[in-house]
C-alpha cells in the first residue's frame, strides 16, 4: 500500500473552502432567489440520532449545507473527571452506543498503559472476540437503518434478526444486552461462561451465510445500485486531509486498518482480510461493511478456538493494587481486606502522565487521550470520536448531489451522535 | 381468604399484569391506585370503546436519541415484534403520532426541539420516558443533561433500565394500554411538569 | 523514530513509547507544515485542550510498586505523598498526528497557552482541524486565530462560559445522600 503524503491538499480537492465543513452557495451556479433553506432537524426520521443538517436547496440539488451537532452533548469528559477510574468505566460505553466495546476497550487500555499493567492472555483474546462481535453488531445496525432509509425496508428485519443473536452472546457473557462493562483494568470482570464457546462458534459459522443473504437482496438490486453507485464520492487525499479513518478511508482506496498496520491486543496472531475498495462512493462503503462482517466472523471463530484451550486460565491480572482480590481471600487475608477497602473507597492510583491509545472501532479510529495527575480520578479524558471526523466530510461528499442522495451519504458516513457529541 | 382479583373493577377493565402472575394475590399498589382514580371516573361504554381503539393502534413518534433508541428499534424487529400491538408504524411526523417514546438522554440544547415536537402532537397524546436518562437524568448529573424529561412535559410511564430490555419497554407499553383502557386520562390532564 | 528538525520545538518528551513535541505557539503553523510535508504526518487525528488549573493543589500519593515489584529508587514509589510537577501555563492544546503510510507513526504536538492567549489555527494545514478547534474553543475558550468559523459547536449558541474549564462547576442537581464520588 502506498499513499503519498498529501502535500498539496487543496489542489484538485473537492473540499469546500474557506471552511471545509460548510458548503456555501456558489452564486455563479445558483440563482439566489431560487434557494430554499430547509432544516433536516434534530428529530430525524432516519435513525442516526440527533443530527441537524441545514440545507440550501435549488430545486432538488443541494447548493449549500451545514451540519449542526451538539444535541446529544452529555458532558462525558467532565463527568468522568469526577469519578474514580473504576466507576468511570461505565461511561465510555455510552459514548458510541452502537459499537460500545470499542470505547470501553480504549479507555481500559489507556489506563493499563499508564499503569504499565500486563493483562493475561485469556483476557486479550476474549477482548478481541467481543470487539469483533461488537463490530458485527455495529455493522448490522448500520445496514438495517441505512437500508431502511433508502427504501429497502425489509433489510431492517433481516439485520436485526442477526443482531439479536449477537446480543444473546453478549448477554451470556456480560449479563446485559448492551453496555456490558465487561472490560476491567487488568483483564475481564468475570470468567468466560462455559456455554459461550459453542454458541459463539455456531454464530461464527452461521454469520457469513447471513451476509450472503443480505448481499443477495441488495447487490444486484437495480434501485440499490442506482441509489448508491457514484453517490457521495470522497477521494483518498480528501479523506486523509479530513481526518477520516475506518470504513470511510478503506472505501476511498486507502489500505489502512489499525488492526493490521498498528496491531494491538492479539490481532497480529489472527488471520483476516481487510477490504479496500477504490471509488469512495456509498456503494463501496456498503461493500466494505459487508466484507468486514465476514472478516469479523472469521476472527471470532479463531478466537473461540484459542479461548477453548485456555479454559481455567486467569482472566484478570493479580496486581492487588489495582484489581479487587477474589472474595474468598477476604475471609482469610488481612492484606486483601485492606486492598479491597482502598480500591473501593479511594480508587486505585494511576501514575502521573499522559497517554493516547487508539483502537479500530467499527466506525474508524477510536482513541482515548488520558491525562493523569497521579490520583484516583482522571485529570482529563478526551475521546477521539470517529463519527465527529466522519461528519466533517458531509459537505465534501454531498457536493453536486440531490436531496435524495443526502440521505444515502449521511447514512454511509455511519455517524452515531453520541460519539460525535460526547 | 383474599378476594379474587377478578371481582374488582380494574380487572374488569382489562388490567392483567399482576393478575396473571399471582391469581390469588391481593390487589397490588398499581391496582389500588388505579381503583382510586377509577371510582372518580365512571367510564361509560363509549369511553371504553374509544379507549380500546386508541390503545389498539397507537403510533409512536420516532424520537430516538441515544442508546435506548437502539433498543427501541429492536422492539420493531421480529423477535420482540411490536406489530402485534399495532404499533409498528413509527411516524416521523408528530402530527400523526400518538405516543412519544423519549429514548435516551435529553440535553438542554435538545429540550426546545423536543418540546416543539410534543406541542405539535395532537391530543390525546401519551409520553413514555424510556430509560434512566429520560426518567431522571440517569448516570449523568451535569451541566448539560436534563434531569428527567418530566421537567419539560408530563410523562405517563417511566421505564427504568440502562438501556431497558425490549421486554421491559413492552411491559411499559402494555401498562400504558391498560391504563388507557381502564380510563386513566393522559398525563397532561392529571399532572403538570416536575419541579 | 522521533521527528527531528521541526521548527519551533521547545522540548521533546518521550514516555510510554510516545513522543511529545512541545512547540512554541507562535510557530505552530510552521511546525505543523514541516511535520506534514517533510515528515509525512498526513492525518490530524485529534485536538484536545487541557486545563491545568489546580494542578498540584492536592498532594497525590506516589504509585506504590509495579507488577514486577517495587522500584525503590523511583520518585514517589515509596507511596509518600508528593505534589506533581507544576505545569508552565494554564492551558495546553494537544494535537495528535498520524502518518498513514507503510511506516506508520504517531506523534503528539503540544503548545502551552495562558488564559486569553490565542494560537494560530492549523486549518490551512489539515482541514480536519475545523471542528476540532471549534470544540476546543467551545469547551475551553481557546481562540484559534484565522479559523473561518469559530463558533460554538457542542453547547447551545447562547451558552455562557466554557464548560470543561476547571473553574466551571459540574452542574446538575444535588442528590440526597450521595457524597462526592
Amino acid at each position: 500500500m502506498a499513499v503519498m503524503p498529501a502535500t498539496r491538499i487543496y489542489e484538485g480537492t473537492r473540499i469546500p473552502s474557506p471552511c471545509p465543513t460548510i458548503l456555501e452557495i456558489d452564486p455563479d451556479e445558483h440563482n439566489l432567489d431560487d434557494i430554499l433553506r430547509i432544516n433536516f432537524g434534530p428529530n430525524h426520521p432516519s435513525t442516526h440520532g440527533v443530527l441537524r443538517l441545514v440545507v440550501d436547496l435549488d430545486g432538488e440539488h443541494i447548493a449549500g449545507i451545514r451540519a449542526v451537532i451538539g444535541y446529544l452533548h452529555t458532558g462525558f469528559e467532565k463527568t468522568m473527571e469526577s469519578k474514580t477510574y473504576w466507576k468511570g468505566i461505565t461511561y465510555p460505553e455510552r459514548i458510541d452506543y452502537v459499537a460500545f466495546q470499542a470505547n470501553e476497550l480504549v479507555f481500559v487500555m489507556a489506563i493499563e498503559k499508564l499503569l504499565g499493567l500486563e493483562t493475561p492472555e485469556k483476557a486479550t483474546w476474549m477482548r478481541m472476540c467481543l470487539s469483533e462481535l461488537n463490530r458485527i453488531h455495529s455493522h448490522l445496525v448500520w445496514l438495517g437503518t441505512s437500508a431502511l432509509e433508502l427504501g429497502a425496508i425489509s433489510m431492517f428485519w433481516y439485520a436485526f434478526r442477526e443482531r439479536d443473536l449477537v446480543l444473546d452472546l453478549f448477554e451470556m457473557v456480560t449479563g446485559v444486552r448492551m453496555h456490558g462493562r465487561y472490560f476491567q483494568v487488568g483483564g475481564l470482570a468475570e470468567d468466560v461462561p462455559e456455554g459461550f464457546y459453542a454458541q459463539a462458534r455456531e454464530f461464527a459459522r452461521y454469520m457469513p451465510r447471513a451476509v450472503d443473504d443480505y448481499e443477495g437482496i441488495l447487490d444486484r438490486n437495480q434501485i440499490w445500485l442506482e441509489r448508491t453507485k457514484g453517490i457521495g464520492p470522497l477521494s483518498a487525499e480528501d479523506a486523509l486531509a479530513l481526518g477520516q479513518s475506518g470504513p470511510m478511508l478503506r472505501a476511498s482506496g486507502v489500505d489502512w486498518d489499525l488492526r493490521k498496520n498498528m496491531p494491538y491486543l492479539a490481532y497480529d496472531e489472527v488471520d483476516f482480510d481487510v477490504p479496500v475498495y477504490p471509488n469512495g462512493d456509498v456503494y463501496d462503503r456498503y461493500k466494505v461493511h459487508m466484507d468486514e462482517m465476514r472478516a469479523s466472523a472469521r476472527i471470532v471463530g479463531q478466537c473461540v478456538t484459542r479461548l477453548e484451550e485456555m479454559r481455567g486460565a486467569p482472566w484478570i491480572t493479580d496486581d492487588r493494587k489495582v484489581v479487587l482480590p477474589p472474595r474468598e481471600e477476604l475471609h482469610t487475608s488481612m492484606e486483601s481486606l485492606i486492598h479491597h477497602f482502598k480500591i473501593v473507597t479511594e480508587g486505585y492510583l494511576v501514575p502521573e502522565g499522559e497517554v493516547y491509545v487508539a483502537v479500530e472501532s467499527a466506525r474508524g479510529e477510536c482513541g482515548c487521550y488520558l491525562v493523569s495527575d497521579g490520583g484516583p480520578k482522571p485529570w482529563r479524558v478526551k475521546f477521539r470520536a470517529p463519527s465527529f471526523a466522519a461528519l466533517q466530510a458531509t459537505a465534501t461528499c454531498v457536493r453536486g448531489t440531490a436531496v435524495a442522495d443526502l440521505i444515502a451519504v449521511a447514512g454511509s458516513l455511519d455517524p452515531v451522535m453520541g460519539d460525535a457529541d460526547r | 381468604m383474599l378476594p379474587l382479583v377478578s371481582d374488582r373493577p380494574a380487572a374488569k377493565a382489562g388490567l392483567r399484569s399482576e393478575r396473571i402472575l399471582w391469581p390469588d394475590r391481593g390487589p397490588g399498589v398499581f391496582e389500588q391506585e388505579l381503583e382510586s382514580v377509577e371510582d372518580a371516573l365512571m367510564t361509560t361504554t363509549v369511553d371504553k370503546a374509544l379507549a380500546w381503539a386508541q390503545s389498539g393502534s397507537m403510533w409512536p413518534d420516532t424520537f430516538g436519541l441515544a442508546c435506548c433508541a437502539i433498543e427501541m428499534m429492536s422492539i420493531v424487529s421480529s423477535r420482540y415484534d411490536i406489530a402485534r400491538f399495532g404499533m409498528e408504524r413509527f411516524s416521523s411526523s408528530p402530527r400523526q403520532a400518538d405516543l412519544l417514546i423519549i429514548s435516551g438522554r435529553m440535553t438542554h440544547k435538545m429540550a426546545a426541539p423536543a418540546r416543539q415536537v410534543y406541542d405539535q402532537m395532537l391530543e390525546p397524546k401519551w409520553v413514555i420516558a424510556m430509560g434512566a436518562c429520560a426518567s431522571s437524568g440517569g448516570m449523568f448529573n451535569n451541566y448539560t443533561v436534563l434531569q428527567g424529561v418530566d421537567k419539560i412535559f408530563p410523562v405517563d410511564i417511566h421505564v427504568p433500565g440502562c438501556p431497558p430490555r425490549p421486554e421491559a419497554l413492552m411491559e411499559g407499553i402494555v401498562r400504558l394500554h391498560e391504563k388507557i383502557r381502564a380510563g386513566v386520562p393522559p398525563a397532561y390532564e392529571i399532572r403538570g411538569v416536575a419541579e | 523514530m522521533t521527528p527531528t528538525g521541526v521548527p519551533g520545538v521547545v522540548e521533546t518528551l518521550e514516555a510510554h513509547g510516545e513522543t511529545t513535541l512541545v512547540v512554541d505557539p507562535a510557530r505552530m503553523i510552521e511546525a505543523c507544515t514541516h511535520l506534514r510535508d517533510t515528515e509525512g504526518f498526513n492525518v490530524l487525528v485529534d485536538i484536545a485542550g487541557v486545563d491545568y488549573l489546580g494542578w498540584g493543589d492536592k498532594e497525590v500519593a506516589g504509585y506504590i510498586g509495579t507488577p514486577d515489584g517495587r522500584d525503590l529508587n523511583a520518585a514517589g514509589s515509596q507511596g509518600y505523598r508528593r505534589v506533581p510537577e507544576p505545569k508552565p501555563k494554564r492551558f495546553a492544546v494537544t494535537y495528535h498526528l498520524l502518518r498513514v503510510s507503510d511506516s506508520p507513526e504517531r506523534v503528539r504536538v503540544k503548545a502551552w497557552l495562558d488564559d486569553g492567549q490565542e494560537i494560530d489555527s492549523v486549518i490551512g494545514v489539515w482541514p480536519a482541524a475545523d471542528w476540532n478547534e471549534r470544540e476546543a474553543y467551545d469547551l475551553f475558550g481557546i481562540v484559534f486565530r484565522g479559523h473561518p468559523n469559530l463558533a460554538r459547536i457542542l453547547m447551545p449558541d447562547e451558552w455562557e462560559g466554557h464548560p470543561l474549564r476547571k473553574d466551571y462547576p459540574l452542574g446538575g442537581e444535588p442528590v440526597r445522600f450521595s457524597g462526592e464520588v
